[in-house]
């Protein structure tokens, strides 16, 4: 039952993807890009995680958590130079 | 092994009078003199052997394969010139401690001075010619900083660089040469090689490892046309020219023809070549020496004259010549010493060398003006001198000599030199020291400290001694001396003051009285001297030298005029030229792997990589979504590792992908914002038949690559990462334990580029730039808030998890994915982020560590962890690990490689902190924020 | 494993997933960058919570221990996702110039801290940090 769960979590976050690749490609804003760019990170860290879930091991969590982290850390920064244009004052 | 420490000692013990400088001059120079000392007893144990006709030997591998040996060997030559390096050596440190001013770094050029000193005994002791080769760089090198020792004059620099480049483009000769030799012989030993003389003269490579090797010899020895460097190097403080100038570097020349004489003179060539380019440089030098006014520089072309003497005399190829050869090397070294100290102390206590300036000194220097007098009186070869019985034996050996069938043309030229040799030597003495007493010299004059004048006085009384007594002072070593360079018994001679009425005598005393004429009539010689139109070596040499430099910037300006666009193109260009030529001159099979089916998620992050590509290709005027595209390029392939099984990878990738972020980031707030608009023209379709090109020869290559089946080596390392690196991790293993020495490389590379970084940023900060800099604002119209509150808490509640994050990564890493690189990013995003929410002099408030000490502690770190290996008897870098029961926390594995781990840890936090850190202050201290 | 488990861990996936094709469905459909805003933000990252608690599930399923590491994530993303959602919002806020007009003012007498001069920001607590440092 969770081999079906997952493969339909695989299929599901791909199209998520290819949607947040449309959004990057066609912005309008820079600020659209940055979102989609965000999501698409945030969709990946699922995909790692359902991949762990699938191969039932838990190796791939630490990618998870760095991404999680840094994610944050770079759509931060991408505000912070159109707010600030210097991110570090 | 005692050989090798008399070498070894002065190398290694450079670092202690630069390390005694901290508690005084003193200090220092009895640092640097005890090493010397200590070297000297080292060679003097061995004089008792070398004596009874045998010859210490010292010889450990380095690296066979091209026979490189450290070998090395003391026989009667290696012995003398070891002799002459340390003793002059000695007496020379102890007249720089005196000579430099307080203010000069004396610590840094003792330090200098040893490693001269041993690069020239590694010369004189070596016994492999390859390691000789090594040692004959060293001394250019070495040579390089003393002469340019005052680095802020400019003529220390051109001197130092002139001579770099004239002694060091000599050596590579000289390798190419030794390298024929080794080859023709056999051998690099040059024990083996000086056997096989027959062999060597009668190779058809005789004349190229003739030439070769004389062009190494003439340089270093200044013989003409490459003596124009020595003058020049006449910039260096008094003291290094009184032991690289008279006794040490520019014998190195000399020592080598005496060195290799079994088996390259005896020659025609040999003899009209040396001989013939000795006595070209013993006259025109000593013509040039007449006119030259300042005293080093009258002493540096009589040098230049001298070793043209050597030359001449190694050049004969009679036995007996070599013999006065040896013995002139002995009496050279001893007089010019002295005079070059001697002309330092004038410099120093009366503030010129200029001779037109001085005169008149020697009632206000006496003990001076009788050193000098008497160095002088040796020079010109006056009785009861050293100098006059070396002198003798030469003019013996040149009414011997015969050229071009020409009895008289020989004794000729050396009598017109001799001629001149004693006008530039009674100049010399008699305008500085006799003559009236003047009163405008620049400084005070009056005889200096015991410490200046002591070291000149008893080089002079060796001098008398060797005079007065040469069978008892001198006789010995010359005959062990001779020996070796003839690797034969040398012709029995008696060193003696009176010979009788010999037709050399005659020629002296003729001389002596032409050049005394000479010299009464030095002003109208002279202004017909200055009016001569004379070729300028140093101008020849700068003019060829600019052609070069030329050259080498039209070149450059021509590939490279500062577009990347071009410099890609050019490079994407030849690379794909040469894999086509390559790949056309090749056959192609199809692999027989078999192709694997793909899946759906992995068939979207294709699409997602190649359309981001596009989307990169498209849009990257505005460079703001050219970077986000990268960053999506860089995302896919984490999570491409991750698939592929290389966890560790994905994090790396990760942790890069943000720090690289960041970095961007920083520097774009400097760059306009939207690249420059082009036209579309035939240059763009150009670039993109080009780029498709490489794109699909990179993936076909790839194809190949993967559809073969190839023994790869990463099974050895997977089978035997947990047996002997004791880690379950292999990537790991192999970075710290494996390849440890490859990442031992690798961080020190990271330090280096930080540091670089670093003094990057702060010279622009400081230097011409920063007017410009300082007043750069980006003309955009910016939010008010510098640092809104809601990511200030966020990220400092982040902080403690981060670096428990990096805690967790860090010690799991040598058996599950993780490690100190990946660590050390973590811990330096969760402190940059810190800046970023809290602003730079917030967080660098609260820092409490020097970013350079972490990179320097991380290297040591790493070091000692390798060092300690080798303590323990193993290679450097053998990792050790031990599983260890702790109370409570369990079985904890203690591995030497966590401790590797860790400075790799340091330094990469450093070498991060301290780039990030650098370039925002930049931006901090500029532009429209500010403060 | 028995089969109330799965069913949960299957449930928790096919909900998560869910969320997350709606959240990008959001972000590709709704009309302007504020309300595409609210997709990602608010829908992926419960979808991607459904992901992670089913990875917990599992793994408490199997070796009856609670991952610190699904902890850990799920407290990143549901801390950093609302600062995210803010700073996009100001940043697009800021860049946006035409919008001034149309935007409804805070109060009467005071405007959006994006849009203000530096010098008319009084009480935030931020400056202060940086006036203490100097």
């Amino acid at each position: 039952m969770i081999g079906y769960a997952v493969l339909f979590g695989f299929a599901a976050i791909s199209i998520a993807l290819l949607m947040n690749l449309w959004r990057l490609a066609m912005g309008p804003t820079v600020l659209d890009r940055v979102l989609a760019g965000d999501t698409m990170v945030v969709n990946m860290i699922a995909l790692i995680i359902l991949y762990g879930v699938q191969r039932n091991t838990t190796l791939y969590f630490e990618s998870a958590l760095l991404l999680a982290m840094f994610s944050f850390i770079s759509t931060i920064a991408y505000c912070r130079f159109l707010l600030r244009g210097d991110i570090i004052e | 092994m005692s050989i090798a420490l008399i070498v070894l000692l002065p190398l290694l013990g450079a670092v202690f009078p630069a390390l005694m400088m901290r508690l005084g001059k003193n200090e220092s120079a009895i640092a640097a003199s005890s090493v010397t000392i200590l070297s000297l007893v080292l060679l003097l144990t061995n004089i008792f052997a070398i004596s009874q006709s045998t010859v210490p030997q010292a010889s450990w591998p380095w690296v066979p394969q091209i026979d490189l040996n450290a070998s090395f060997f003391v026989d009667g030559l290696g012995l003398l010139f070891a002799v002459m390096i340390l003793g002059i050596g000695l007496l020379v440190t102890v007249y720089a401690r005196f000579y430099l001013s307080p203010q000069e770094a004396l610590g840094r050029f003792f330090a200098y001075l040893l490693l001269f000193q041993g690069a020239m005994l590694g010369v004189v002791l070596s016994n492999n010619i390859l390691l000789l080769i090594v040692f004959w760089e060293l001394t250019s090198l070495s040579s390089f900083l003393l002469i340019g020792f005052k680095s802020d004059s400019q003529e220390g620099r051109q001197g130092a660089r002139m001579a770099l480049a004239v002694t060091a483009g000599g050596g590579l000769a000289l390798l190419a040469g030794m390298l024929l030799l080794g080859q023709v012989a056999g051998s690099f030993e040059l024990t083996e090689i000086l056997k096989e003389g027959e062999k060597i003269r009668s190779s058809p490579y005789y004349l190229s490892i003739l030439a070769l090797v004389l062009i190494g010899c003439f340089t270093k020895s200044a013989q003409f046309p490459f003596h124009f460097w020595l003058p020049h190097a006449m910039a260096a403080p008094t003291p290094v020219s009184a032991y690289l100038h008279s006794a040490t570097m520019v014998k190195a020349g000399i020592f080598l023809m005496l060195r290799l004489w079994p088996v390259l003179a005896g020659t025609q060539t040999w003899f009209y070549v040396v001989a013939g380019t000795g006595v070209i440089t013993m006259l025109i030098a000593a013509v040039i020496a007449l006119f030259r006014d300042d005293l080093k520089s009258i002493l540096a072309y009589s040098t230049i004259s001298h070793l043209g003497i050597m030359t001449m005399l190694v050049g004969f190829g009679s036995e007996m010549a070599v013999v006065a050869c040896v013995f002139h090397v002995i009496n050279h070294a001893i007089f010019k010493a002295a005079l070059f100290m001697n002309a330092g102390i004038v410099d120093h206590e009366t503030g010129t060398r200029d001779i037109s300036r001085l005169g008149g000194l020697a009632s206000l220097m006496p003990i001076s003006a009788i050193t000098a007098t008497l160095a002088a009186a040796s020079m010109v070869g006056v009785p009861p001198m050293n100098g006059f019985l070396s002198k003798e034996m030469m003019l013996e050996e040149v009414t011997h000599a015969t050229a071009i069938g020409v009895a008289w043309l020989l004794p000729g030229l050396v009598m017109l030199a001799s001629v001149f040799s004693v006008a530039y030597s009674l100049r010399f003495l008699l305008y500085t020291y006799f003559g009236p007493v003047r009163n405008d010299y620049p400084a005070k004059p009056h005889d200096p400290s015991r410490g200046l004048w002591l070291p000149p006085a008893c080089l002079v009384v060796l001098a008398i001694l060797i005079g007065l007594f040469p069978e008892a002072w001198a006789g010995s070593i010359t005959r062990l001396a001779s020996d070796a360079a003839l690797q034969s018994k040398s012709p029995k001679f008696h060193l003696s003051l009176w010979h009788g009425w010999t037709p050399a005598l005659m020629m002296s005393i003729f001389a002596f009285g032409c050049g005394a004429t000479a010299l009464s009539l030095y002003v109208p010689v002279r202004s017909i001297w200055n009016k001569a139109l004379l070729p300028d070596a140093k101008g020849l040499y700068d003019l060829s030298l600019n052609a070069c430099v030329r050259l080498a910037r039209i070149t450059t300006d021509r590939s490279f005029n500062g577009s990347l666009h071009r410099m890609l193109f050019l490079f994407v260009l030849a690379a794909s030229a040469l894999g086509g030529v390559v790949f056309a001159r090749s056959s192609y099979e199809r692999g027989e792997r078999e192709l694997l089916p793909i899946n759906t998620s992995m068939f979207v992050g294709w699409v997602l990589v190649i359309v981001a590509c596009f989307v990169l290709a498209w849009k990257h005027q505005s460079r703001l979504i050219a970077l986000l595209t990268v960053n999506i390029v860089g995302l896919i392939s984490s999570i491409a590792f991750i698939y592929l099984s290389a966890p560790d990878l994905a994090l790396t990738q990760i942790a890069v992908e943000v720090v690289t972020l960041i970095l961007m980031l920083l520097a774009l707030h400097f760059l306009p914002k939207e690249a420059i608009n082009e036209v579309i023209s035939w240059r763009q379709y150009r670039d993109i038949v080009l780029s498709v090109a490489v794109g699909a020869s990179v993936g076909f290559l790839c194809w190949a690559m993967m559809t073969h089946d190839f023994q790869s080596i990463s099974s050895y390392y997977i089978q035997h990462s947990k047996p002997l690196g004791g880690g379950a991790n292999v990537v790991n293993v192999i970075l710290v334990d494996f390849r440890g020495f490859d990442t031992f490389g690798e961080i020190t590379v990271i330090g280096i580029a930080a540091m670089a970084i670093y003094a990057m940023l702060d010279g622009m900060l400081t230097g011409p730039l920063s007017a410009t800099l300082l007043k750069w604002t980006s003309g955009l119209r910016f939010s008010p808030n510098r640092h809104p509150m809601m990511m200030v808490v966020v990220t400092r509640v982040m902080l403690p998890l981060a670096i428990l994050v990096a805690c967790y990564i860090f010690l799991r890493g040598h058996n599950l994915p993780g490690g100190g690189f990946i660590a050390a990013l973590v811990v330096s995003i969760a402190l940059i982020m810190q800046y970023m929410a809290s602003g730079f002099a917030w967080a660098d408030e609260r820092v409490h560590f020097d970013y350079h000490a972490l990179i320097g502690g991380g290297g040591l770190i790493a070091a000692i962890t390798g060092i300690g290996s080798i303590v323990l008897g193993k290679p450097f870098l053998t990792s050790g690990f031990k599983y260890v029961d702790f109370p409570f926390i369990g079985k904890v594995e203690l591995a030497s490689v966590s401790a590797f781990d860790l400075g790799v840890f340091l330094t990469v936090v450093g070498g991060v902190m301290l780039a990030l850190a650098n370039l925002s202050n930049l931006g901090r201290m500029t532009g429209d924020g500010k403060q | 494993m028995n089969s109330f488990f799965e069913a949960l861990i299957a449930l928790h996936i096919v909900v998560g997933a869910f969320f997350i094709f709606v959240g990008s469905f959001g972000l590709l459909k709704l009309p302007s960058f504020m309300s595409r805003l609210h997709a990602p933000s608010k829908s992926t990252t419960l979808g991607v919570g459904g992901c992670l608690v089913a990875s917990m599930l599992q793994l408490w399923a199997a070796a009856g221990t609670i991952s610190v590491h699904e902890t850990l994530i799920t407290f990143f993303l549901f801390m950093t996702a609302p600062v995210t959602a803010h700073f996009l919002a100001l940043a697009y806020l800021h860049t946006q110039r035409s919008i001034d007009e149309s935007l409804p003012k805070p109060s009467p007498n005071s405007n959006w801290s994006t849009l203000l001069n530096e010098e008319s920001m009084t009480h935030s607590n931020s400056v202060r940090i940086s006036e203490k440092s100097k």
